[in-house]
């Protein structure tokens, strides 16, 4: 009964996060090389090696910040990442948390994570720190809403805000056949609310680094760790809601979910290696101009195969 | 209805929570950490929700006031002029009303809480709290909510129209200009025109 209900779920989900924050920053770094990009060390042993260093580093500070956001920002940013990943469903009965409306908590994870980040940059009383926490802001909230009408039309067809459901919802067709738009949309939001690549605006090295322009230690290595935990999870949610997350034959549920996540991650990290930046002004437009209208389309899309 | 011991201390812990930091937003000096002082006390609130098996209310409390907090703190950054919000500010005003007002309302509320007869109705076996509540509002209750949310909206809209025609500088339908840094000086912070530049004696022309 314990083992089942708290132990197993709290095993599960930081072994998906500690595991899987160290697979995003060894593929990232396989990527760049593959890309031709310059390389220092082996990238199996790189991240871990600068995870201990940042651990022995003192941790900066500035003048007068607000410190217990601070310092709580980015343990609150990976909480928001663990709770992500505590809705992914593994297996038919393999989920931390099978909340009725689990699909409507990740919508909440993704506006609170912009709480958190703009929390992180506002503390530190720092300039950059605090452009790169005004900027997100504008920006985070176009992603949510397109996020939003994404998730409403994977819901749709399951008939369901669990996602258990939507995943038994794609036994005879994937949502990512079923709705085309939906997937591309929300690797995006994915690549903007982790702040990755191209829509890296909010840590950009145009602010100097961003809202973690001031830290330093131990807490940029929870900062850095927490990015890469939510990129984990936002790949547990596109892999559920659109690729059949635990589905497929002849493998166990739990490894195709792996399977396909991985696939996500590569896709995603490529994606951020790829793709041109932005400036954060054009960025906000093409969210509304475009990418809402596009999200719109799929919700009138799913809505209309439901029917 | 049974319920375990875990139940009862999360209620406890939470409600707990709700009201201390619902109290810290009354302390703090600054809109930023007010807001969200009072974010978390909402979000308190939600896992209550969640408790009494109102998931989707509970849920829907956390990504609504998440948004509506955030927008909140920075709408009011924007217009207090304090830019960073983290300068210590009075965060009180009209405290005796105030007072008078939390007071009358606790008492209220605490009454309605403590004498009125609740209903001991046990949860229905089959409990599908999503798929009732959307029932429930595009049912029977469809017109209500329908209605409320055009008058929302319509509210909106007007308010924005009314307070949007008298700028800070003069009314909107006028062209409003802002007041000179000296007594009838140039407007502050316009750009350089060409032609003002010639009558003002075109002082780059005359080194020539």
């Amino acid at each position: 009964m314990i083992w089942r209900e708290l132990i197993l779920p709290v095993i599960v989900v930081l072994a998906a996060l500690g595991i899987g924050a160290y697979v995003v920053a060894v593929l990232d770094r396989l990527i760049a090389g593959t890309l031709g990009m310059p390389q220092t060390g082996s990238a199996w042993q790189a991240p871990l090696a600068r995870g201990a260093w940042l651990l022995t580093q003192t941790a900066n500070a500035t003048e007068a910040p607000d410190w217990r956001a601070w310092r709580l920002a980015p343990a609150l940013y990976l909480a928001l990442a663990a709770t992500g990943l505590a809705v992914v469903p593994w297996s038919e009965t393999l989920v931390a948390t099978d909340l009725a409306t689990s699909v409507v908590l990740w919508g909440s994870v993704e506006a609170l994570a912009t709480v958190v980040i703009f929390l992180h940059g506002w503390s530190a009383n720092a300039l950059f720190a605090l452009i790169g926490a005004y900027r997100y802001v504008a920006l985070g909230l176009s992603y949510i809403l397109v996020s939003m009408f994404v998730l409403i039309g994977v819901a749709l067809p399951a008939e369901s805000l669990q996602f258990t459901q939507v995943v038994v919802s794609q036994a005879e067709l994937w949502n990512v056949i079923r709705q085309p738009l939906g997937l591309p949309l929300l690797l995006i939001v994915g690549l903007g609310m982790t702040f990755w690549g191209p829509l890296n605006l909010a840590d950009s090295a145009d602010l100097a680094g961003g809202t973690a322009s001031e830290v330093s230690g131990p807490p940029r290595l929870v900062w850095d760790l927490a990015r890469a935990a939510m990129l984990v999870a936002f790949s547990g949610v596109a892999a559920s809601a659109f690729l059949g997350g635990w589905l497929g034959p002849w493998l166990p549920g739990p490894l195709w979910l792996v399977l396909k996540m991985l696939a996500v991650l590569a896709m995603l990290l490529l994606l951020g290696r790829l793709l041109p930046r932005l400036p954060p002004e054009r960025c906000v437009i093409l969210m509304w101009v475009v990418l809402l209208p596009l999200a719109f389309v799929d919700l009138v899309w799913a809505g209309a195969a439901a029917l | 209805m049974s319920h375990g011991i875990g139940v009862d201390i999360s209620f406890f812990l939470l409600a707990a929570l709700a009201v201390y930091t619902g109290w810290r937003v009354f302390c703090t000096d600054s809109m930023v950490r007010a807001s969200f002082f009072l974010l978390l006390s909402f979000i308190a609130v939600g896992a209550i929700m969640i408790l009494l098996t109102a998931e989707y209310l509970g849920v829907a409390m956390f990504f609504m006031m998440a948004v509506e907090m955030m927008v909140m703190a920075l709408f009011m950054v924007m217009f207090m002029m304090n830019p960073a919000g983290l300068n210590p500010m009075k965060m009180v005003h009209q405290e005796r009303a105030a007072i008078v007002a939390g007071v009358i309302a606790f008492t209220v509320l605490s009454a309605v809480a403590v004498f009125s007869g609740f209903p001991d109705a046990p949860l229905p076996a089959k409990h599908a709290p999503v798929v009732s509540l959307g029932l429930e509002m595009l049912g029977d209750s469809m017109l209500i909510f329908e209605s409320a949310a055009i008058v929302l909206l319509a509210t909106m809209i007007g308010v924005v129209v009314l307070s949007s025609h008298r700028g800070r500088y003069g009314a909107a339908d006028v062209g409003s200009m802002p007041p000179g840094l000296a007594p009838d000086g140039e407007p502050a912070g316009q750009p350089q025109n060409e032609d003002e530049d010639d009558d003002e004696g075109g002082g780059h022309a005359h080194h020539h």
